[in-house]
């Protein structure tokens, strides 16, 4: 960890490279991660690593220059600051920017563990060595990863800007594997101590026994019964196809013509929320903004989209902190679908025959209206039997329109699960029951 | 010998280590993307680090850090064998290096990507100015809603050294470009792109590529067959037709339904948890039909402009060429020394890195169909009935690399041995090997082109590595398309 004090000086410093006239802005990430790996039941790679990435941007007028560096030096800072307004004074200019953000005081949010960011390499071994000899026991081979770290994230500006935030992370990722089925479960948040390894362990183990012996079910509409899993996968495309403002200004975005019109169920209702410590909590974006709870989709009807400082002052509103990166457009990474009030189980129980999906694989925009989507289902599903849980069936591939697909919701579950991905984007969603799900082939 | 390389090394040999070996890679990029008329991105970029591995009773750790001081390196090497302790302590003893590895490694030398100029000594004005003469291009036609053009220069130095004796240094050139047009109207939106998909055609090679593709010159073009695509027909659906596929297209296909399922990791269980394993498993080798005869596909680390050549892999071993498919056999796995050693064979150079704080993976070098014999002209007059398809859209694959759906920006219908109307939302779908096995026909090499693929991600932690898939249109039979809605 480099600590608040010695970035806030490392930037400020750097930045008096400004030249005059130009203003100046340093979004600074920095990540160490240890991430223990797993497969065949042995610890086959198991790796340490630690970056700090200074992203700077300089503007001049209508122009903005970037330059990128880790080497946190004074000279090496200060070369990019120089480097970013010599580009910033060779770009033509963009008549349409609005200049770097006005300073705004961050909500500070807890999401740091100092046993999870200090975790050792025995301690995830020995996480792994637990899952692997669960598995051995019932002749199954473990695959996956824990992980633990920490990032700190800040951006300093020559008007004013000094956000800082630390937050800790953990992953646990099991596949349970025999010659003809896997099962499948992930845990992960900013506190190691909120997973449970044992029960993820035995949750992707369960699978696999009960997945063994696969049958063929062919192609076609069967309701489906999505555990969060899929669900955060929906939440996943969605995002990154659609709900930033830069997408829908193009046209490129599912939301694009949506606006205002009940295009899902009213069950559905999702919004991103980088306050939430149930999710994984990031206070700003990278520009310094204070992160806005945005409602993306209301009881059924599109709200969105998320804005950075570009698009909100384009779209002349106000910038709701969701640049995520130093580049490319705003995107919602902190997203919360609302739970319902049934059982995972009254979900099954309400279904004559359809299909129970554990996760989806390899999904794929076919399509942007509508969000068509084609991928696969993994690791773990099952044909649905009167209310219950029975055969396994064989991987399916589906071409499903995402927004077709909750527009059918017709119920969600009433508890939800945080998917912190490797990225740092979390997603908090519930089991669905969606009445029809389209599936277009099978695998061998 | 550096003697930050020195000292990383012999701490972990002090330490216990069996075996270690250290990358220093300096990264350094440039990015320019001009999106509707602004440039939105004008970065320039640099990474700099380094990476230990470390074997410890046949178990593995990895440190790394950007501090490139004789301290840092120290501690670096120390956290590596502490890490391949830890996982000794799970895994049990009874492995050793010399088992694990296979033959020792001690490679010299140095290499550098042969181009003519060097990217980054081209005045910035005249890339910029690249990039906004090819975007006002696409300007002119009233349906495009989204423009964008884009170059990526990259130059990364690599040294890599293990306790074996290896000392190889590297310096790779990248280059790439691209344009992009979004078309909106009649209900429909609708993307072309040039030279291909995915922002950009990207080679190990100088200023010379991009300018080569002429990207002005073709961006005018590209826009308009975005808006013609909005207002044409759509792709017959669920039919089983011929389809002669594009060479930049199938170059995704070997990819995803070869390049993957040949990673001898895969086969062997190591990627379970993420990327998938593979049907080709080691009891196939040698001993299963893939493909047609028709289907000759290679692993080659030398190819010219190739995003998979180099001098050396992250193990240190030369580059080098493997049949991979011959005769429609599969005969050949891309192998690491572990993954190697534990079939018997010597590895073939496909361990590769995507940074210094990354360990090396088995990975794609330049996997490439051999050209045939047929022109494109021929094989079209020669196909009664079938789609032409150009320039991958989406793609999906299963976890053991068999169900596959494609989608391409465009289709053109073929009749009666003429390309007729053209097609939008073209998908097709099928079982990999059923799909290789219906392969007719092949073009010649006057159509064969190597197309890079910058953005294969595998491994946790995430690695993005930078690929390259040479191949020519050729003709497949009875496969299904139009799957959409």
């Amino acid at each position: 960890m480099l600590g608040r004090e010695r970035i806030r000086t490392l930037l400020r410093e750097a930045l008096r490279q400004c030249p005059a006239g130009a203003d100046g802005d340093i979004y600074l990430t920095a990540t160490e991660q240890a991430l223990t790996r797993f497969a065949n039941n042995r610890i086959h790679q198991n790796v340490a690593h630690q970056d700090a990435i200074a992203h700077v941007r300089v503007a001049v007028g209508k122009r903005q220059g970037r330059a990128v560096t880790n080497n946190l030096s004074e000279t090496g800072l200060a070369d990019a600051v120089r480097q970013a307004a010599e580009y910033a004074r060779l770009m033509p200019e963009d008549p349409e920017f609005p200049g770097l953000p006005e300073p705004a005081p961050a909500q500070s949010v807890a999401a740091y563990d100092g046993a999870t960011a200090d975790c050792d390499a025995d301690r995830r071994a020995a996480i792994a060595g637990m899952v692997c000899h669960k598995a051995a026991d019932l002749s199954l081979d473990a695959a996956g990863f824990c992980r633990t770290g920490a990032t700190e994230l800040a951006v300093v500006s020559t008007l004013g800007a000094d956000a800082y935030h630390a937050g800790s992370f953990s992953g646990l990722l099991i596949t349970a594997r025999s010659d003809d089925s896997a099962g499948w479960s992930k845990g992960g948040g900013w506190r190691m101590d909120a997973i449970d390894g044992e029960a993820l362990a035995d949750e992707a183990i369960g699978k696999a026994v009960r997945g063994r012996n696969p049958q063929d079910l062919d192609p076609g509409e069967y309701p489906v019964v999505l555990e969060n899993y899929a669900v955060d996968d929906m939440l996943e495309a969605l995002s990154f196809y659609g709900m930033g403002a830069q997408m829908v200004h193009d046209g490129r975005s599912w939301m694009s013509e949506l606006h205002g019109k009940p295009a899902m169920s009213p069950l559905v209702s999702i919004y991103d929320n980088g306050l939430d410590p149930d999710g994984w909590p990031v206070p700003f974006d990278a520009e310094g903004v204070p992160r806005q709870r945005v409602e993306i989709v209301a009881d059924g009807v599109v709200k969105g989209p998320v804005h950075n400082t570009y698009t909100a002052a384009r779209a002349g509103v106000g910038s709701t902190g969701h640049q995520r990166g130093a580049t490319g457009g705003p995107t919602a990474t902190n997203l919360f679908m609302r739970p319902g009030d049934r059982t995972t189980e009254d979900l099954i129980a309400s279904v004559d025959r359809g299909l129970y999906i554990t996760r989806f694989y390899y999904t794929r925009l076919s399509h942007n209206r509508g969000c068509v989507m084609t991928g696969m289902t993994r690791d773990g599903t099952f044909l649905i039997a009167d209310g219950e849980i029975t055969t396994p069936v064989k991987n399916l591939r589906f071409t499903q329109s995402y927004v077709e697909a909750l527009a059918g919701c017709q119920g969600l579950s009433d508890t939800a699960h945080l998917n912190l991905n490797e990225a740092g984007v979390a997603m908090h969603v519930p089991a669905a029951l969606l009445g029809s799900w389209r599936f277009t082939g099978q695998t061998v | 010998m550096d003697p930050l390389i020195a000292t990383a090394l012999d701490t972990a040999r002090a330490r216990g280590a069996e075996y270690a070996d250290i990358r220093l890679v300096s990264n350094r990029e440039q990015r320019i993307v001009v999106r509707n008329g602004v440039v939105e991105t004008m970065t320039a970029d640099e990474s700099v680090g380094l990476g230990i591995r470390a074997v410890y009773q046949g178990a593995w750790g990895f440190a790394s850090t950007r501090e490139l001081t004789i301290a840092a390196a120290d501690l670096a090497a120390g956290q590596a064998v502490q890490i391949a302790r830890a996982s000794a302590s799970h895994n049990g003893s009874g492995q050793t290096a010399a088992r694990l590895l296979g033959s020792p490694v001690a490679s010299r030398g140095s290499y550098t990507t042969p181009i003519s100029i060097d990217p980054f000594t081209v005045p910035l004005d005249d890339k910029l100015s690249l990039l906004l003469e090819a975007d006002r291009e696409m300007a002119a036609v009233p349906q495009v809603t989204a423009r964008m053009a884009n170059v990526v220069f990259i130059r990364e130095e690599r040294t890599f050294a293990n306790t074996e004796g290896a000392l190889v240094t590297q310096t790779i050139y990248e280059a790439g470009g691209g344009v992009q047009a979004t078309a909106v109207g009649n209900g429909e939106t609708q993307r072309r792109s040039y030279p291909q998909s995915h922002g950009r055609q990207q080679g190990c090679a100088g200023w010379e590529y991009v300018v080569a593709m002429d990207l002005p010159g073709n961006a005018r073009r590209t826009a308009e067959e975005a808006a013609e695509l909005l207002t044409a027909d759509p792709c017959p659906s669920n039919i089983d037709t011929d389809l002669i596929i594009d060479s930049s297209q199938l170059a995704l296909q070997i990819h995803e339904s070869c390049g993957h399922a040949v990673e001898l990791d895969r086969a062997l269980g190591d990627e379970a948890a993420f990327a998938g394993t593979s049907f080709l498993t080691p009891d196939l080798l040698n001993d299963y039909r893939y493909g047609s005869e028709q289907v000759n596909i290679t692993a080659d680390s030398t190819s010219a402009t190739g995003l998979g050549t180099f001098g050396w892999d992250d193990e240190g071993l030369s580059a080098q060429a493997t049949d991979i498919i011959r005769g429609g056999q599969f005969v050949g796995y891309l192998m690491s020394r572990e993954s190697a050693t534990r079939l018997d064979l010597p590895s073939n150079g496909c361990m590769r890195a995507s940074s210094w704080n990354r360990i090396p993976l088995i990975r794609m070098t330049n996997v490439s169909l051999e050209p045939g014999e047929w022109t494109l002209d021929d094989l079209i007059a020669d196909t009664d009935d079938g789609i032409y398809l150009e320039t991958n859209r989406s793609w999906s694959i299963d976890d053991r690399r068999y169900n596959f759906q494609f989608g391409t920006e465009v289709g053109r219908e073929i009749k009666n041995g003429k390309l007729g109307r053209l097609l939008r939302n073209c998908t097709y779908t099928g079982i990999t090997p059923e799909f290789w096995r219906s392969c007719d026909a092949v073009c010649g090499p006057q159509h064969w082109q190597l197309w890079g693929t910058p953005r294969c991600g595998k491994g946790q932690p995430g690695q993005i590595a930078h690929t390259s898939h040479g191949a020519s249109p050729s003709r497949f039979r009875d496969v299904r398309v139009g799957v959409m809605r």
